[in-house]
């Protein structure tokens, strides 16, 4: 069963272009973060997530400077070396200034259409909601341009109830995580999130549903080693947690952009287009990407180490994401108050060798057990 | 660089200005991005102050890298905009050439130059506990549009609401309205004396223009930075009329773009000046002039001002911008173009590989982009930038 999932991950070009056929519908490749998909499902469209990949980092050099992330770098490095030719266009949020300015090279050197959900940094309500009701119709129109079809009230009720059902799934699965640590490997946990950035969702539930079912007949394995809550944008690169497995170190929670904040994202609302796109930009995870004074990380972290039974954090920090650097000294001074200890480790989505990165993550759970 | 006389009263307004900032019992403190909307603050009589200018003083003076060390030490990563952890090193230690800022009583910060601003200022917020008002700004790929200019009109009104509140005391429009004036004022002098370096030979350096900048950053709206400006140009005007070119024999006529490398002023003007090479217009510094990039509403003052804030260079498409780097050098009389791929600015510096192709495609220019930050000389590799931009020089024709 899960190895389903690993072989998707593993072939992901050829799991896109499988699908792609099938359901003839255009692929759209989704830029990090928080782009709702029940917008492209709803207006015809094949979501696929681009969050970074391992590839070596060889052309996109020409346009794309060391000092911007790994997850830009090799996405560029993707479309450039023709990896994406099955995408025929590509959402953007406004999340970082790499990405907002990473649009503009794609609209420079790429002939694909791209369309940009600009994420509102106010707190003041009427102005967001007007200036976000014009961005969603501009989003809309872009996307049905792509598929030729209109996002109605019943498509996107569908592919609300679609999404919605998966995200529901996965949650389950982050409890089945966390009330049973070790049940699911660490590795294989994040291939199972990873595998639903690429398939349609409906296999993907059927899929998830299935693993759900054989993992609740499963006794909780005794957990020896401390128990981890991850915290950062990206949780790659997926071969990292091997390290954890081989550790016999469980991760029983996550605060990463694609895993618990996304995952943790309630039903879109069709109803209302914008109620549901509002809804789905800022709640409920706080997000270092997005600005919304409403909710604060600190707390929100704190309660969650405390729920999940978490012993200590990971930092799980991608080079020269700016974001993330800025919120996590005052974060992990707090935590440190709370007595949680943590740890940052430094990730490159290109890197091969994970031998510090092991010694780092066995020091800290060394650390931790006294 | 050129020794203007202005550059003592320069010095004078600013010290009188930092004088009154770090000595003020009654007048609250707001600290402000430079993009922010100064003028509703200086509307309600509270003192604006500006890291980002603090943090250029202290890379100009060489105290940049023993404040970042702070903030490193604090556990601010090496990644982030080296303005953030030389002023978040100068907070904490109370050092650079003022012995730090006066403490923050309100914030205000505007996406404008960059995202990572509301980042920065959250971390000022949280560490003083006091409030923080986001203007968004945000970026226009595709121009300015009305929804974008109501949307920022909509957060001018609720900005002067947050002021009234903080101040206890009625929105003061009739102020505003005399302060956006003096800015146009002083902006519009400000603009004209840059414009003087479209005359052969240039009576100014563009590294001059990144020191003479920070009244019209920190002062903007009152009558003195007015005045600053009148005589600055006044000099200036004098020196183009006379055919006084800030550095002797000049061959070369170049724009530069992106921030200044504050901590290599000196070296890169004598460099510059070594080369018979005139930088002679800067995006940096016509960012406080208007760009003519977009027409302004001067009907409604709110929505020019809107426009005005919007259109900042780095918050615009980079179809607008190749747009308006050919345009300058085309009035400029450029023989080519220099940009700073600055590690501390991604707005200004992701991308700009490309802009260069493709301004050098339209314009016939030859450009080069160099390696650099603009704070931090760690990161920094003279022989390397020198022998780029040497090599640059040999490829361009000269102007005679």
């Amino acid at each position: 069963m899960i190895e389903h999932f690993h072989s998707i991950i593993s072939n992901v070009s050829s799991t896109i272009s499988k699908y792609e056929t099938e359901l003839k519908k255009p692929v759209i490749g989704v830029m990090p973060a928080y782009f709702p998909m029940e917008l492209i499902d709803a207006a015809g469209g094949y979501p696929v997530q681009l969050w970074g990949n391992n590839l070596p980092i060889q052309r996109s050099d020409t346009y794309l400077q060391s000092y911007c992330c790994s997850v830009a770098r090799s996405v560029l490095e993707l479309e450039m070396k023709g990896g994406a030719n099955m995408v025929k266009a590509y959402a953007f949020t406004s999340i970082c200034d790499t990405l907002i300015n990473l649009r503009e090279i794609y609209r420079r050197l790429f002939q694909k259409p791209t369309f940009e959900l600009s994420i509102p940094s106010t707190q003041t309500e009427q102005a967001r909601r007007n200036y976000l009701k014009n961005i969603i119709d501009t989003v809309t129109k872009g996307l049905e341009s792509v598929t030729g079809k209109k996002i109605t009230q019943n498509s996107l009720k569908d592919a609300s109830a679609i999404y919605a059902r998966s995200r529901e799934l996965q949650r389950k699965l982050y409890e089945l995580r966390q009330t049973k640590p070790g049940v699911i490997k660490n590795y294989d946990f994040y291939a199972v999130l990873k595998a639903g950035f690429f398939l349609p969702r409906s296999i993907y539930n059927d899929m998830l549903e299935g693993l759900i079912r054989q993992l609740e007949k499963l006794p909780a394995p005794s957990a020896k080693r401390p128990k981890i809550l991850m915290s950062g944008m990206v949780f790659d690169p997926i071969e990292a947690y091997k390290i954890f497995d081989e550790l016999e170190i469980h991760i029983v929670d996550d605060d990463f952009a694609n895993g618990w904040r996304t995952a943790s994202k309630t039903a879109f609302n069709y109803k209302d287009i914008y109620e549901g796109v509002t809804q789905y930009l800022f709640q409920p995870a706080p997000c270092c990407c997005v600005y919304n004074p409403d909710l604060d990380r600190h707390e929100y972290l704190i309660k969650k180490v405390k729920t999940s039974g978490a012993q200590g954090v990971i930092f799980w920090y991608i080079k020269f994401c700016e974001p993330d650097a800025f919120d996590r000294p005052q974060l992990i001074g707090r935590l440190k108050k709370e007595g949680i200890p943590s740890v940052t480790i430094e990730i490159e989505l290109s890197m091969t060798n994970f031998d510090p990165v092991k010694t780092r993550i066995n020091a800290f759970c060394e650390m931790l057990e006294g | 660089m050129t020794e203007f006389k202005s550059i003592s009263k320069m010095k004078e307004i600013m010290t009188e200005y930092y004088i009154e900032a770090k000595t003020t019992k009654v007048k609250p403190i707001a600290w402000l991005t430079s993009g922010a909307p100064v003028d509703f603050v200086n509307a309600m009589d509270i003192i604006p102050i500006y890291p980002e200018n603090y943090a250029a003083m202290c890379a100009a003076s060489h105290q940049s890298v023993e404040l970042m060390e702070i903030a490193e030490r604090e556990g601010f990563s090496q990644d982030i905009c080296a303005y953030a952890r030389t002023d978040f090193g100068a907070d904490i230690s109370q050092g650079g050439p003022i012995q730090g800022l006066p403490k923050p009583d309100m914030l205000i910060a505007s996406t404008n130059i960059c995202k990572t601003v509301t980042k920065w200022y959250q971390v000022i917020a949280r560490k003083y506990n006091v409030p923080l008002f986001v203007v968004d700004t945000p970026f226009l790929h595709d121009g300015m549009t009305n929804e974008l200019v109501d949307y920022t009109v909509k957060q001018f009104k609720d900005l002067e609401k947050f002021l009234a509140d903080f101040t206890k005391r009625p929105f003061d429009d009739d102020r505003l309205e005399q302060i956006i004036i003096l800015g146009l004022e002083a902006s519009t002098w400000w603009k004209k004396m840059l414009s003087l370096g479209k005359t052969i030979p240039s009576p100014f350096n563009s590294l001059d223009t990144f020191i003479h900048l920070a009244p019209i950053v920190v002062l903007r709206g009152t009558q003195k930075c007015v005045d600053y400006y009148k005589m600055l140009y006044e000099e200036v005007a004098e020196l183009a009329e006379k055919k006084i070119g800030s550095i002797p024999d000049e061959k070369y006529r170049v724009l530069w773009d992106n921030l200044p490398i504050w901590f290599k002023m000196r070296r890169n003007s004598a460099f510059f000046q070594e080369k018979k090479c005139a930088l002679v217009a800067a995006t940096y510094s016509n960012s406080w002039g208007g760009l003519d990039a977009f027409e302004l509403d001067t009907d409604d003052p709110y929505r020019g001002l809107a426009q005005s804030y919007l259109g900042a260079y780095i918050n615009i498409g980079f179809e607008d911008r190749i747009r308006y780097l050919s345009k300058l050098i085309k009035e400029f009389s450029l023989t080519g173009f220099i940009m700073h791929s600055n590690r501390s600015c991604k707005p200004y510096s992701v991308g700009m590989y490309r802009l260069q192709e493709e301004v050098t495609k339209l314009t016939g220019k030859p450009g080069v982009v160099i390696e650099a930050d603009q704070n931090d000389p760690r990161v920094y590799s003279e022989a390397q930038v020198e022998t780029r931009l040497e090599a640059f020089i040999e490829s361009m024709e000269s102007i005679n």
